[in-house]
């Protein structure tokens, strides 16, 4: 009889997460106690788990030095423990602790649920997470779907029923349509190539010529769509705007931000390393999705009246630019991008949150008049944000889009590069008009108060923004070591 | 026997109703039918194809994805109810609150 192979090691960050979630389930149930302590609880699972990833990060790089790729292989092929996994869960773990501070008014104000609103985060990101280092296809949809439905819950938890409802069943109408078809895609590939793990796939298309290669090539598509809805990228993404605009604001920058990280980076490892041999089918595919995604979304957020909905079309459109970088087979460019944009999305939000209430739903742009004099720090940090999204040199944004273009430029995209350019001028307008409304608009309404977490978020946002895009090295280099297997 | 292969062909078919039905139907319950009769196809795809490889990989994942859909109904079906509660209408065309 053959034991598993079990590697504690490989899961300990999710472990600790999904330990978070239950001590604070069981703590509020046996004591409950002061909002602050269960905060502290999954402020305490988030570190620790994220500490621990800089640790796996540090084996991971000695092991690849060694040349002992073996290692990074746990639970029978299930999980990796490579690069673009460690980096992929350090950013969804700093993710989830500025979405948790970012939300934390809102989580407050919920009463005896904010501990499921607690629990169902850390869920969400423990699925997420092992998402990103999962090798089996089957393993990665498990992690979507344990991510996935605890967002479904999360859009419909505000107090606001009505609109939230709304969202919630959109969501999950059309979330668990994406996630059949992602594993009906799987299903096909098992069928054609006999395998559910993306090392085997590639390993079985490089050693074997397929005389019919149709079944695979439909699941390779299917697993494009599946995850193209996840991601939200065009013509996949009617339900993100609606989403955004109903789910409760506090969380929103974090459930659209998590999406994209483990989205994007389960794309990149089944496209750019599992399916390398189907490149010449998938590519032009991808190359079209990135394209629509780009001018659609560009395009349509600047006729949007409501500031989420402008987000959540920009975030389309992001969806296309880094589709760019799968284009130009740069994980180092994806990676990139979905650090600097994941932290740039959660403050934005934070913004959004501070402005129309922690559990409101819409926020009108009108809203946002003179928003530089009744508040002005949040209406710098706001700015800051917007034109790093839009790409400005001298912030991140700016370094992340060229780092995608430059990659799809030199694999013969030309023409992509070149809508992609477009398409980030036509995003400077709807920029540029909330950055307007906010600074040269007249005062209208009280001065708005910012909480003390909300203090850090926007730091951090606006820090990291302005830090890597005047000194990228750092990340850049993170982000290039985090190779796939 | 019959072969394996058309059993993945009725799996197919019955993957494009359950998609076609999640387009053109409007009541949000039968919607979310149409995703479990999805499922259901994938399932009968993992089994047939399993067994044609002689491979029981896609036999033991079936039951994973039974797991994941089990969760979904739960998921699903809490806020189906809520919506109904609030406005006695499970049909998505009402459901117009969000635009712009």
């Amino acid at each position: 009889m053959i034991t598993p192979e079990i590697s504690w090691i490989a899961i300990f960050p999710e472990l600790l997460l999904a330990l978070g979630a239950a001590g604070v389930l069981l703590v509020e149930v046996q004591w409950k106690p002061d909002k602050s302590v269960l905060g502290t609880i999954a402020a305490g699972s988030v570190v620790f788990a994220a500490a621990f990833t800089v640790l796996q990060w540090v084996d991971a790089s000695d092991a690849v030095e060694a040349g002992a790729v073996g290692d990074l292989v746990a639970f029978s092929g299930m999980v990796l423990m490579d690069g673009m996994a460690i980096f992929g869960r350090f950013v969804i773990l700093a993710v989830t602790g500025f979405g948790i501070m970012a939300g934390w008014r809102y989580i407050e104000s919920l009463g005896r649920r904010s501990a499921e609103a607690i629990a169902l985060v850390l869920l969400a990101s423990a699925g997420f997470s092992i998402m990103v280092a999962s090798n089996n296809l089957v393993m990665m949809f498990l992690g979507l779907e344990v991510g996935s439905i605890a967002l479904y819950v999360l859009a419909g938890m505000s107090r606001e029923r009505v609109r939230s409802d709304e969202a919630a069943i959109k969501y999950f109408l059309l979330g668990s349509f994406a996630s059949a078809v992602f594993i009906y895609g799987v299903a096909l590939l098992y069928a054609g190539t006999g395998q559910f793990e993306v090392l085997a796939i590639r390993q079985f298309l490089s050693d074997t010529l397929l005389l019919s290669p149709a079944v695979a090539l439909i699941g390779t598509a299917l697993v494009i769509v599946g995850l193209g809805f996840k991601v939200s990228a065009a013509p996949f993404h009617s339900w993100a705007p609606d989403v955004y605009q109903g789910a409760p604001s506090g969380l929103v920058g974090y459930m659209a931000a998590i999406a994209k990280i483990a989205g994007f980076v389960a794309i990149a490892r089944i496209l750019l390393t599992g399916l390398s041999e189907f490149e010449l089918n998938w590519l032009p595919i991808v190359a079209g999705i990135a394209a629509l995604s780009m001018l659609l979304g560009s395009m349509v957020a600047l006729v949007q009246g409501d500031v989420r909905r402008m987000l959540a079309y920009s975030g389309v459109a992001h969806a296309g630019f880094i589709m760019t970088g799968v284009v130009g087979a740069s994980t180092s460019g994806i990676l990139f991008y979905l650090a600097v944009y994941a932290l740039q999305l959660v403050g934005a939000f934070a913004v959004v949150s501070a402005v129309s209430g922690p559990a409101n739903a819409g926020s009108e742009i009108d809203d946002y008049r003179g928003l530089s004099t009744r508040s002005p720090m949040l209406a710098l940090s706001f700015a800051v944000i917007l034109l790093g999204m839009a790409g400005l040199p001298l912030t991140s944004g700016f370094i992340a889009k060229f780092g995608v273009f430059a990659s799809a430029w030199s694999t013969g995209y030309e023409w992509l590069v070149i809508v992609a350019v477009l398409a980030s001028v036509i995003a400077f307008a709807f920029y540029l008009r909330i950055i307007v409304v906010m600074f040269m608009t007249d005062d209208e309404g009280d001065d708005l108060p910012v909480p003390g977490t909300l203090r850090w978020v926007l730091g951090v946002a606006v820090v990291t923004t302005i830090v890597w895009g005047v000194l990228p090295g750092s990340l850049l280099r993170a982000a290039t070591d985090a190779l796939p297997l | 026997m019959v072969d394996p292969g058309w059993y993945m062909g009725l799996a197919a078919v019955l993957f494009t109703i359950g998609s076609l039905g999640l387009l053109v139907r409007r009541n949000a319950l039968v919607m979310f039918m149409c995703i479990e009769l999805m499922l259901n196809a994938v399932n009968l795809t993992l089994i047939s194809a399993g067994r044609a490889l002689g491979d029981i990989n896609g036999q033991v994942a079936v039951f994973f994805i039974l797991v994941v859909a089990a969760a979904e109904v739960v998921v699903g079906l809490a806020i189906i109810v809520s919506i109904f509660r609030l406005r006695s209408t499970a049909s998505v065309d009402e459901l117009s609150e969000l635009r712009g």
